[in-house]
């Protein structure tokens, strides 16, 4: 129990050290969002310095900081100068349609990255290893753009897919089948992607895990006691390689909400991905730090899981802790 | 000569839309139908088209608000263009001014009365009557300081706001602290507010906070042809018909044709460029030149327009602002270069405009020598001169200034100073604009031809107005502005010395150069001209000066270029924003065939 009380404490630790970093580049930052009105004739001078003011543009740094945080504590996350409203409810909205890709990628993912490495680690040195090995470095070169704008092409080309959006006009008045169809089309392009770029990581991870495991004298004993291959794979061999691999689902979940940014934009889907995009560009201060804070929160929270399953999942460590 | 031929497509058409229109006038006024006395509508000559369909049209940013009072960005504006009217609207085809909400207005003999009648029957889009009272209240909205609506700074003259007064239910007069050249133009674009659904936010203070997106959708209305449907945040925003809207057609058929317009947000231009080539929007616009021409060589259901150069301006500008204590020690020696003339005279004479609209904008926009593009109909000034490029020109200016060709002390050879400096300077540019960095690069290879040494620095968008508004810190920078409305004093914080867009010199306190005072001298009067003849000759003048000092060196204007499916009837993009949807009340689906499929 020490032990967790301990990871969370670091998680919050390192909340709020990343808030506080986030509101020190904001300000490094050269520009602000009213510049963007400085360019229009038709706005007064006076009009940007009342209006800076009043979104308190022009107060101490710890000032404004101590305003967030309550405005935090209100469920507010700060003020939009873009939407003129709360951030939480813009943020929120859109974290779910980019959950709802990623949640799906991430599964497809280590579904099929699992029993690929292990067949892979299962032919470890052999051609058909070989093959997949290159294979998978070959997407782990291919930058995610040109994988989504290839993707891209292939809907335009064929017309099957939508070319962007997550829904069409008319998905209000389909049915409840239509409407699931309707959406898993548009998913599918963005979540194909995202499993591409994903996958050639899993899988090298957990080839390299598996293949370290495979010649244990453990195994060899228990294929001498005529235990079937699958049982030995899957219910021996596995665990005893999960450590690295339950980080690694750790970060994994913590990339949920930043990992699909780029092919957000490219596809159109609208999560936080253009959001935040045009929020950065626009110096929508608060959105950003948002944004920001709202992933960390990610990442502490997958690591946090990782912490749980691996405390769950490898006895050493509960000893460790004990001690 | 390429500016006026580049223009010249779109100029017949415009004459005989006009011509069309004198023609249509006294036969449309006994055609309408005036069901009922009590009701004036305004009557609009074009294609009569056949009611119904939803038309789809993609941004690229999402609208951030729906409440006039607080919206900057130009996805609100256009959206709100569609919902919202104003008493005297400027007619984007012809540019000139024409009723609106108000059916005639009336200036008093010293200019300083504007009287202005409503139509009678107006209402809202939620069937609430529109009356003086309305307009009233609208205007202490705008002028409300603690509001901060970016449109009170059009309503003060000399520091002193428009006031106004009602003079009866249809009648309100709007009284001028001083005359001023135009006034009603100032109207088009302030939409009348309504006040049964305002005057509780107003007060108690939450004005700014209403008119979000998440309005619902009964809680909101306007004047314009369409009204709030639905929202889905990050996807699209549904606008539906407003039964109650003011214009119709030459036969009497209620305006808009449309049932829905619908704004789905596509974040990136090649995104939006997908989505019109698969069908699923109607309309595309503000193109770039690239995908313009991908579009127009694809044969498809579409046809692309090229409307000629609109109003944006390019341009290049040097550093000519008093240092301030961030500015690095560097920029006041070259400033020596800067201050020069004819250092100014010899760029603008190397550089090649036509290569930049030919490399840039594959011919698709047109050279400029001016502020005043040839977009603008009625204000560019026929007799400037447009020197074709001249590098002996150029040279010849620069030895006249003192400057040589020769080796500096590292042994490069280059242009040298009259101390033996080496001319070398830094250009900034925005590096979300690919056209202007691109702009910039042509330019670097130009003045090389001089001897000059230019780095060109892609900055991003806000670090580069943070530069150039705030710190300084720059030696010269190629940026591009869009005239807000096709007469000069939509441009007047340019041309003033003291205006925050005199970019070279921000808001100095007294003008800094004797030529930069006579602009300001000129630019005052024509404030207060009366007479367009008068205003065009000081006008001109200025213009003339401006060339003559090239404090901005003006490159080239992008053509306007839009495309929309065939079956969209009445499409006819202006070069004045909105490009395409200015007539949406008139847009309408040509076939019943295309709607089905769709």
């Amino acid at each position: 129990m020490r032990y967790l009380l301990r990871r969370l404490w670091h998680a919050v630790f390192l909340l709020i050290g990343v808030s506080v970093l986030a509101f020190a580049f904001t300000v490094l930052a050269p520009g602000n969002y009213f510049d963007e009105m400085r360019l229009n004739p038709q706005i007064a001078p006076e009009t940007i310095t009342a209006l800076r003011a009043q979104y308190e543009l022009d107060r101490p740094l710890p000032v404004r900081y101590a305003h967030w945080i309550a405005s935090l504590l209100h469920g507010d996350m700060g003020f939009s100068f873009a939407y003129n409203s709360p951030v939480a409810p813009l943020l929120l909205v859109r974290a779910r349609n980019t959950l709802l890709l990623t949640v799906t990628a991430m599964f497809l993912a280590w579904g099929i990255a699992l029993p690929l490495g292990i067949w892979s680690a299962e032919r470890f040195g052999h051609l058909p290893d070989r093959l997949l090995s290159w294979a998978t470095a070959a997407l782990l070169v291919t930058p995610d753009l040109a994988l989504a704008l290839g993707l891209l092409v292939i809907a335009v080309k064929s017309g099957r897919f939508p070319t962007g959006g997550m829904v069409s006009l008319d998905f209000e008045r389909l049915s409840l089948f239509g409407k699931a169809r309707d959406l898993l089309l548009h998913m599918g392009l963005p979540v194909v992607a995202l499993v591409l770029s994903l996958l050639p990581l899993l899988v090298r991870h957990v080839r390299a895990a598996m293949a370290e495991v495979l010649n244990a004298p453990f195994l060899l004993a228990a294929e001498g006691h005529g235990i079937p291959r699958r049982v030995r794979l899957y219910r021996y061999a596995l665990p005893a390689a999960a450590n690295p691999l339950i980080s690694l689902f750790g970060f994994s979940v913590g990339t949920l909400l930043s990992g699909s940014l780029l092919i957000e934009v490219v596809m159109s889907w609208p999560g936080l991905g253009p959001f935040l995009l045009e929020a950065i560009l626009a110096r929508d201060l608060y959105v950003v730090i948002g944004g920001v804070v709202l992933s960390t929160l990610f990442l502490v929270g997958g690591n946090f899981l990782a912490d749980l399953l691996l405390y769950w999942a490898d006895p050493r460590i509960r000893t460790e802790t004990i001690a | 000569m390429r500016a006026a031929r580049a223009n010249c497509p779109s100029r017949p058409i415009v004459f005989s839309l006009l011509l069309a229109l004198v023609a249509l006038v006294p036969e449309v006024i006994s055609a309408a139908p005036q069901k009922n006395s009590n009701e004036e509508w305004l009557v609009l000559p074009g294609d009569i088209g056949r009611p119904g369909g939803r038309l789809v049209v993609s941004l690229r940013a999402e609208p951030k608000t729906l409440n006039p009072l607080i919206a900057t960005d130009i996805s609100s504006r256009e959206v709100i263009g569609t919902m919202q009217a104003d008493l005297v609207h400027i007619d984007r085809a012809t540019q000139l001014t024409e009723p609106a909400l108000a059916k005639s207005w009336k200036i008093s003999p010293d200019g300083l009365q504007y009287t202005l009648v409503l139509r009678r029957g107006l209402k809202f889009s939620d069937g609430q009557p529109l009356d003086a009272e309305d307009v009233l209240f609208t205007f202490r909205l705008y002028l409300e300081e603690k509001v901060h609506a970016p449109q009170r700074d059009l309503l003060i003259l000399d520091d002193k706001p428009i006031s106004l007064r009602k003079v009866d239910s249809q009648t309100i007069v709007f009284q001028l602290p001083k005359t001023y050249s135009v006034a009603e133009r100032l109207f088009d674009g302030l939409s009348i507010l309504p006040k049964h659904l305002l005057e509780k936010p107003y007060e108690e203070g939450k004005i700014a906070q209403i008119g979000t997106l998440t309005t619902p959708a009964n809680q909101w209305a306007g004047l314009g042809p369409f009204r709030l449907k639905e929202y889905v945040a990050g996807q699209r925003l549904v606008l539906e018909r407003n039964p109650y809207y003011w214009k119709t057609d030459a036969k009497g058929n209620r305006l808009p044709y449309l049932d829905e317009l619908v704004f789905l947000f596509v974040p990136s231009a090649d995104a939006q460029v997908l989505r019109f080539q698969s069908g699923e929007t109607d309309i595309i616009s503000r193109l770039g030149a690239e995908n313009f021409s991908v579009l127009s060589r694809q044969p498809g259901d579409y046809t692309m327009v090229d409307a000629g150069p609109g109003l944006e301006y390019n341009f290049l500008f040097f550093n000519l602002s008093d240092p301030t204590e961030k500015t690095p020690s560097e920029v006041p020696q070259k400033q020596k270069w800067f201050r020069e003339e004819k250092f100014r005279q010899a760029v603008s004479a190397a550089i090649d405009r036509e290569a930049i609209v030919r490399l840039v904008y594959q011919g698709r926009g047109a050279p400029l020598w001016g502020l005043v593009t040839p977009g603008n109909r009625r204000w560019r000034d026929e007799k400037r001169p447009h020197p074709p490029r001249s590098l002996e020109k150029a040279r010849e200016l620069l030895k006249e200034a003192g400057f040589s060709r020769g080796a500096a002390s590292n042994g490069d050879s280059g242009l040298l100073d009259s101390s033996g400096k080496p001319v070398e300077f830094s250009l900034i540019t925005s590096s979300s604009s690919a056209e202007r960095t691109k702009m910039a690069t042509l330019i670097q290879d130009d003045l090389k031809q001089l001897g000059m040494r230019v780095q060109v620095v892609p900055l991003e968008h806000r670090s580069l107005l943070d530069r150039v508004t705030q710190t300084k810190q720059y030696d010269a920078c190629v940026l591009g502005a869009v005239s807000p409305d096709a007469d000069p004093n939509a441009d007047i914080s340019v041309w003033l010395s003291s205006g925050g867009l005199h970019l070279w010199n921000p808001s100095q306190a007294h003008p800094a150069t004797p030529w930069e005072a006579e602009i300001d001298r000129l630019m005052k009067e024509q404030l207060y001209a009366r007479t367009f003849g008068q205003r065009k000759k000081l006008y001109d003048r200025a213009q003339e000066i401006l060339w003559e000092y090239q404090p901005m060196i003006f490159l080239v204007s992008p053509d306007i270029l839009s495309g929309a499916r065939k079956a969209v009837g009445n499409f006819r993009p202006a070069v004045l924003e909105p490009y395409v949807l200015w007539n949406v009340e008139q847009l309408y689906f040509k076939d019943d065939v295309v709607k089905a499929t769709r």
